[in-house]
């Protein structure tokens, strides 16, 4: 039945998210005929569905909206036990407690440490991108060189210049809201205009640009920078945009915008079903790539199921000229890794000897979280999830010695920090004091209780700093040799850790958090984590001091791109090095992962990828 | 016509038929039923105001299309420790605030920690048991604390009162237009009073 929905496309993709429906829309427009094969479920007619789930959800987390259910009861759904499983920050707990990272009944990935790796993401129509933010930076000149500026990791195969037309197109894409005289900082260029003007600043973030003049961080190489606070480009509408309509600050951009003023990849989905040229199969999961003789993809092996947690109805092989596997960058190696074959001894695109890339230099923007309370209030919980940022810190000379990072100014509360404002709320209402803004754990009501909460949660606000991370070849997704999920295929299993470069960065994030907040005259809450948490660090080694850091959901790395096939998969076209019909999309690309948020760039890759396969291999 | 809502007249009117026709014995016991809940509603929304700080008309607006107050109302009721509570008020409905000291302070803690299941209640949409509460001040948790025992339901986490208090709209629930962020908020009282 699946292979009867488009007989001989020219292209199969794999996986809906943004780098496989980006290309497929851009195909089907030139004619190609595109059958999309998509794990998950499939696209609704609106949202309300996901809406509802999420209002009703006790937990609203970034997957709370989205099938696979999360509980079942008050037990976490055990991932054996759906088709198409995918983790949660639910399951980051420590060892022996709720959520056990390293407990597979709790666990979609099989953690193998010694650090957690916090990144999540979705498999179901539009992918991840469901729950991003929307934030839609570029990459800076620098970013893209890194062996050269800084003799450190490897350079890309392009610089900036190659994408910067692609940028351009992306941005008009999914409809990003920015204004180019705020983002031409640390050379980046513009070659044409954003589609829709910028975002306005919140509040909170007036408040924190008041305190830049003054702002002074030493000790980080960031001496003598000229602090300023920029709006952040987002993919979220200033003005109706899609047939889309205006932001109305729901702050709920994570994980779903109630009425879809941001941008996710079901907007491209529907464009590209509407060519009449691309078709999709959802609940079907692509089970194994087939390479003939010649080194050319000549199948990939599929397994459809109707419920989350039922039987195959159909298994099947289909045959395309070219294949795109667009999974992410753990799902792709994954996929790739279980298709060994005699061609492929080490799995598809990973070389014939045991040099390949796939499933190495795993890589995320590990986050480091601060929060404070302002001296008079700033109102949180209003406007966008964020709409500014620090972004002059991204680059410099001391990116020899430690990680980069940006900054996000918050503009809900102590909501990513504490689960606010429902903790404070339970503080001041039970007498307890969790958020440490009860002092003296004293319960109120009435008149007391709404001008204490007015007064803190009025007052909250916080700072995510997105550190670069190093690409390590010890870094890996590799796959369970214990664990399946229900089709009975082995689960990811991952291999995470943080070198020293990058908890450098981390470090100087906590340095450049109380300076901002010292600066602000603001009162920091940020808490000690605990020894047991998974995602923590001594800093400096060997002391009880810890660092906490939480996934950003920048999954990149694991098929990255480069010149040879010694040290990469793709080719800067995201073509596999060693089968000519493949392509590899997405941020699972990227060489370097830089400090900003990740879905501009790669749908500026897969762009760029979708112009190159129409001028030469589908001509 | 002051005191006469239309819910009455309907009451009265049933009222007046059950004594026509004898087999309508079963509506007139209906209706006293419902009379003597919606009585009790009164009570435990003007209770609710002394408890949360929130002014009772926003908490059972004249003109109410969601009517949450009878989701909670219905919630509360499933707890063993609710008549007690509510006799607190019973005694003196002219005085919510004493009440709701009363209950706060009650030597039964399962009447004082139903009273702060209810303020929560109306803060987040969400059911805390009571016993759980009472846990936590035991064994207090870190944040961020392990989700309620229940979400009252999709529309009740659009109304909960945090939100207001802190001047903003619930996560996922804006009803604002684009940029107010921008902007100073009206008064706290603007949202609760």
């Amino acid at each position: 039945m699946c292979a009867e929905r488009m007989p001989n496309p020219d292209v199969l993709i794999v996986g809906s998210g943004i780098a496989g429906v980006l290309i497929a829309r851009q195909l089907g427009r030139a004619g190609k005929k595109v059958l999309i094969l998509e794990a998950g479920e499939a696209l609704p007619a609106d949202i309300n569905g996901y809406m509802n789930t999420f209002l009703a959800a006790p937990a609203k987390v970034p997957e709370s909206p989205y099938p696979p259910a999360l509980f079942v009861g008050k037990d976490l759904t055990d991932p054996g036990t759906v088709n198409a499983g995918r983790p949660t920050v639910l399951s980051l707990g420590a060892k022996g407690k709720f959520g056990d990272w390293q407990d597979p009944k709790q666990a979609y990935l099989i953690q193998k440490g010694p650090l957690a790796f916090g990144s999540t993401y979705e498999r179901l129509n539009g992918g991840t991108v469901r729950h991003w933010l929307g934030t839609s930076l570029r990459f800076v000149p620098s970013d893209f060189e890194m062996k050269s500026r800084f003799n450190r990791f490897v350079d890309w195969p392009i610089k900036y210049r190659h994408l910067k037309r692609w940028y351009g197109e992306a941005e008009k894409d999914i409809g990003v809201s920015a204004d180019v005289a705020d983002q031409n900082y640390l050379g980046i260029t513009f070659s044409s205009n954003y589609p829709m003007p910028k975002i306005p600043l919140s509040v909170v973030d007036m408040e924190v640009e008041k305190a830049m003049p003054n702002l002074k961080v030493a000790g980080v190489g960031l001496d003598g920078l000229k602090w300023k606070v920029s709006s952040t480009p987002a993919a979220r509408n200033s003005q109706p945009y899609q047939a889309r309509r205006v932001c109305a600050g729901n702050t709920n951009c994570i994980p779903i915008c109630p009425i879809q003023a941001k941008y996710d990849p079901s907007v491209t989905l529907a464009e590209a079903l509407r060519t009449g040229n691309v078709d999709v199969s959802y609940k079907t999961v692509a089970s194994k790539v087939y390479v003939d003789g010649n080194g050319r993809v000549s199948g990939i092996d599929f397994i459809r199921y109707h419920k989350d947690d039922g039987d195959p109805v159909e298994r099947g092989r289909l045959t395309a000229k070219l294949y795109i596997l667009a999974g992410n960058a753990i799902e792709t190696p994954r996929l790739l890794l279980m298709s060994k074959s005699e061609q492929t001894p080490h799995g598809v695109a990973n070389r014939r000897d045991d040099k390949g890339s796939v499933g190495k230099y795993l890589m995320d923007h590990p986050l480091y979280l601060a929060w404070a309370l302002t001296p008079k209030p700033v109102w949180g919980y209003r406007g966008p999830l964020s709409t500014a940022g620090i972004e002059v810190c991204r680059d410099g000379r001391f990116r020899r010695d430690r990680g980069a990072f940006r900054i996000e100014i918050g503009n809900e509360g102590w909501n990513f920090p504490i689960g606010d404002p429902d903790t404070t709320t339970v503080d001041f209402v039970n007498g307890l004091n969790g958020s440490k803004l009860n002092e003296g754990s004293k319960p109120l009501f009435g008149d007391a209780l709404t001008t204490a909460l007015n007064d803190k949660l009025s007052r909250q606000f916080r700072l995510g700093f997105l550190v670069e991370q190093s690409p390590d070849d010890s870094n890996t997704v590799t796959l369970s040799d214990q664990f399946t999920d229900h089709l009975g295929l082995p689960r990811p299993q991952i291999t995470y850790d943080l070198s020293e470069y990058t908890k450098r960065g981390l470090a100087a994030a906590k340095t450049t958090a109380t300076a901002i907040f010292n600066s602000m005259r603001a009162e920091e809450f940020t808490s000690k984590p605990e020894a047991d948490d998974p995602s923590t660090f001594e800093w400096p080694p060997g002391q009880t001091t810890r660092i906490k850091y939480y996934g950003s959901g920048h999954i990149v790395g694991t098929h990255r791109m480069g010149e040879r096939s010694e040290n990469s998969v793709v080719d800067s076209f995201q073509r596999s090095h060693d089968h000519y019909n493949l392509y590899l999309v997405g941020s699972g690309s990227f060489p370097t992962v830089a400090t900003a948020n990740p879905t501009l760039t790669l749908a500026a890759l897969c762009l760029r990828t979708a112009d190159k396969i129409l001028r030469e291999d589908l001509r | 016509m002051t005191g006469f809502t239309r819910r009455k007249i309907l009451t009265g009117a049933a009222a007046t038929a059950a004594g026509a026709v004898g087999s309508a014995n079963l509506t007139t016991q209906t209706a006293a039923q419902t009379a003597a809940d919606d009585a009790d509603r009164a009570l435990f929304v003007a209770l609710s105001a002394a408890l949360t700080g929130i002014a009772k008309e926003r908490l059972s607006p004249a003109v109410d299309p969601v009517q949450i107050n009878r989701q909670y109302f219905d919630q509360a009721k499933t707890d063993p420790a609710f008549d007690g509570l509510m006799q607190i008020i019973r005694a003196d409905p002219s005085n919510p605030a004493a009440a709701a000291e009363k209950v706060l302070s009650n030597s039964d803690s399962n009447i004082k920690y139903l009273g702060r299941s209810i303020i929560l209640m109306w803060y987040l949409g969400v059911w805390y048991a009571p016993k759980k509460l009472e846990n936590f001040n035991s064994s207090p948790p870190k944040p961020p604390y392990p989700p309620p025992d229940k979400v009252i339901s999709p529309a009740a986490y659009t109304q909960g009162w945090t939100w207001r208090v802190a001047q903003a709209h619930p996560m996922g629930y804006s009803e604002l237009l684009f940029g107010y962020w921008s902007k100073e908020p009206p008064a706290l009282d603007a949202f609760i009073k």
